[in-house]
């Protein structure tokens, strides 16, 4: 506890224990909002440069810095000064609060999610269902903004949306479970701690296959972009977006893309774990960008599938290798043959 | 050096109650059925504060993911496929005694509950709290105390997965 004040000489040094304090470094600073915003300001410069070298353009080159490294400041600046445009007769409340709730619901993952072994907001018992949990609020945003626009396009849009990712949500949730069942805890912390040896990418291959595809399909990427497909809904369920409610929306969608990609490093990928020349978050952001890539890339790459492809993916294919899995990964645990590296 | 939470119990108890009730009446007096979707998903997540609350986080995290990520989708998609079209004016529906009445048969059921507890309460045999289990400790207390139960819940669940899949295998 830190006492409150009592004379003004007092005030001072108050302040500064605040500011010193750890909670208020990992909330604020590190794995908190001033990393967010920046990873994810970072992360649109990234996709823009990363898509235009693979087909052979130059990208952002203009707005400053090495290769227009400060294009999402500018798009930022552009984008606030620009004006709101409300649809005819949308519903202005809703239209106007999603985009916050989303940034929310994007930004609340990170309270849980451990870039070090002491970075970390709250070291949850139950933090992997606490990250599903928020997750899984999502579609039911996009759905109730896509309403509130008022416009076709974006009302098909939410639904391809909604149907989407319920579809994947399910496969994702179980794939996971082998990780807990190999880490023996719902801590994502602890689960990292279990893969000191070993990553689970090696003994649970098969559901990081099963999860990478479910998280593909839970960001609207390519080729499962069929929420926002450019030439049948203009952009999906953000067409009636302008100005800073659709720098909000970008901000929420970029969010929750380095937060499935961080996701993905903990579950799968180690983690914090790397040769110890580097500190421990930098090894976990070495590894969520390679993630972040490898989502991004098929983007340049690859045509989307059909509505019915999608879903018949999901619900019959996924779900039934998710499940197999569970007892695939049940087997080996009891087989021992993991006993090597203290799983 | 770590900054405390200075706020007491009963003050978070106060709040989340209030919000779950607020949320709860405005879901059934709403005009606009989607305002009454949201804020029967806002009373959803009061619930869930109220779990934490009482030391359950695993089943709070939960009834955000069903409840919340499942159920209100459910009611927003029907909302939205069944009801009126996009943009059209809301139509009044009904008398609005009638959402009054229902308030009002609430409020004394709670009121009698209420004062029922409070002359039975310091009459009851006080039994001592079971203790706060850990996600951890919770799968062996529901295979070794509970198996029955949960093997008909397994089964049940496992019925409606394959229904599901079913349904969605039919061939046209």
């Amino acid at each position: 506890m830190v006492n409150v004040p009592t004379t003004p000489a007092d005030i001072l040094p108050f302040i500064i224990s605040i500011i010193t304090s750890h909670t208020f470094i990992t909330l604020v600073i590190f794995p908190g909002m001033i990393h967010l915003m920046l990873a994810s300001a970072f992360l649109t410069w990234y996709e823009r440069k990363l898509l235009a070298r693979i087909q052979l353009r130059i990208g952002p080159l203009y707005a400053g810095g090495p290769g227009g490294i400060l294009q999402p400041v500018a798009d930022g600046v552009k984008l606030i000064f620009k004006e709101v445009i409300i649809p005819y007769k949308a519903d202005r409340t809703l239209f106007t609060w999603i985009p916050l709730v989303l940034i929310f619901l994007g930004t609340l993952p990170f309270a849980v999610i451990p870039f070090g072994m002491n970075w970390v907001i709250a070291n949850l018992d139950v933090g992997l269902v606490f990250v599903f949990a928020t997750t899984s609020v999502f579609p039911s945003m996009i759905i109730i903004f896509a309403w509130a626009s008022n416009s076709k396009y974006p009302f098909i849009g939410g639904l391809r949306s909604l149907f989407q990712q319920v579809a994947y949500e399910i496969p994702m949730w179980i794939s996971a479970l082998s990780v807990v069942m190999l880490a023996g805890s719902l801590n994502l912390v602890d689960i990292v701690k279990a893969q000191s040896k070993i990553w689970f990418i090696i003994p649970a291959f098969l559901s990081f296959i099963v999860f990478f595809i479910c998280i593909m399909a839970e960001l609207e990427r390519l080729p499962f972009d069929l929420p926002e497909a450019e030439p049948e809904l203009v952009a999906g369920w953000y067409t009636e977006a302008s100005g800073a409610i659709f720098m909000a929306l970008f901000l929420a969608l970029y969010l929750k893309l380095y937060m499935m990609s961080t996701l993905t490093t903990v579950l799968f990928l180690g983690g914090w774990w790397g040769p110890s020349f580097l500190p421990q978050p930098v090894w976990t952001i070495i590894k969520t960008m390679a993630v972040a890539t490898a989502i991004i890339i098929p983007r340049a790459i690859y045509p989307r599938i059909r509505v019915d492809m999608l879903i018949k993916i999901g619900w019959t294919r996924l779900l039934i290798i998710a499940l197999a899995n569970v007892f695939i990964t049940l087997l080996v645990i009891n087989s021992g043959v993991l006993s090597a590296w203290g799983l | 050096m770590e900054i405390a939470l200075a706020v007491p119990p009963d003050a978070v108890f106060i709040v989340l109650t209030t919000i779950t009730l607020l949320a709860a009446i405005l879901a059934l007096q709403a005009k606009e059925l989607i305002y009454g979707a949201i804020a029967l998903g806002i009373s959803f997540i009061g619930i869930a504060g109220l779990f934490i609350l009482l030391d359950a986080p695993y089943l709070a995290m939960l009834q955000i993911a069903i409840y919340v990520g499942a159920v209100v989708v459910l009611i927003l998609f029907t909302i939205m496929l069944v009801r009126r079209e996009v943009g059209e004016e809301v139509v009044e529906r009904g008398e609005r005694g009638e959402g009054a009445a229902g308030l009002w048969i609430a409020g004394l059921l709670a009121v009698s509950i209420a004062g029922l507890a409070a002359l039975a309460g310091p009459n009851l045999a006080s039994t001592p709290p079971a203790g706060v289990l850990s996600v951890s400790e919770l799968g062996p207390v529901l295979v070794t105390d509970y198996p029955v139960p949960l093997v008909i819940l397994a089964l049940l669940l496992s019925a409606a997965l394959l229904g599901a899949l079913m349904l969605a295998k039919v061939e046209r």
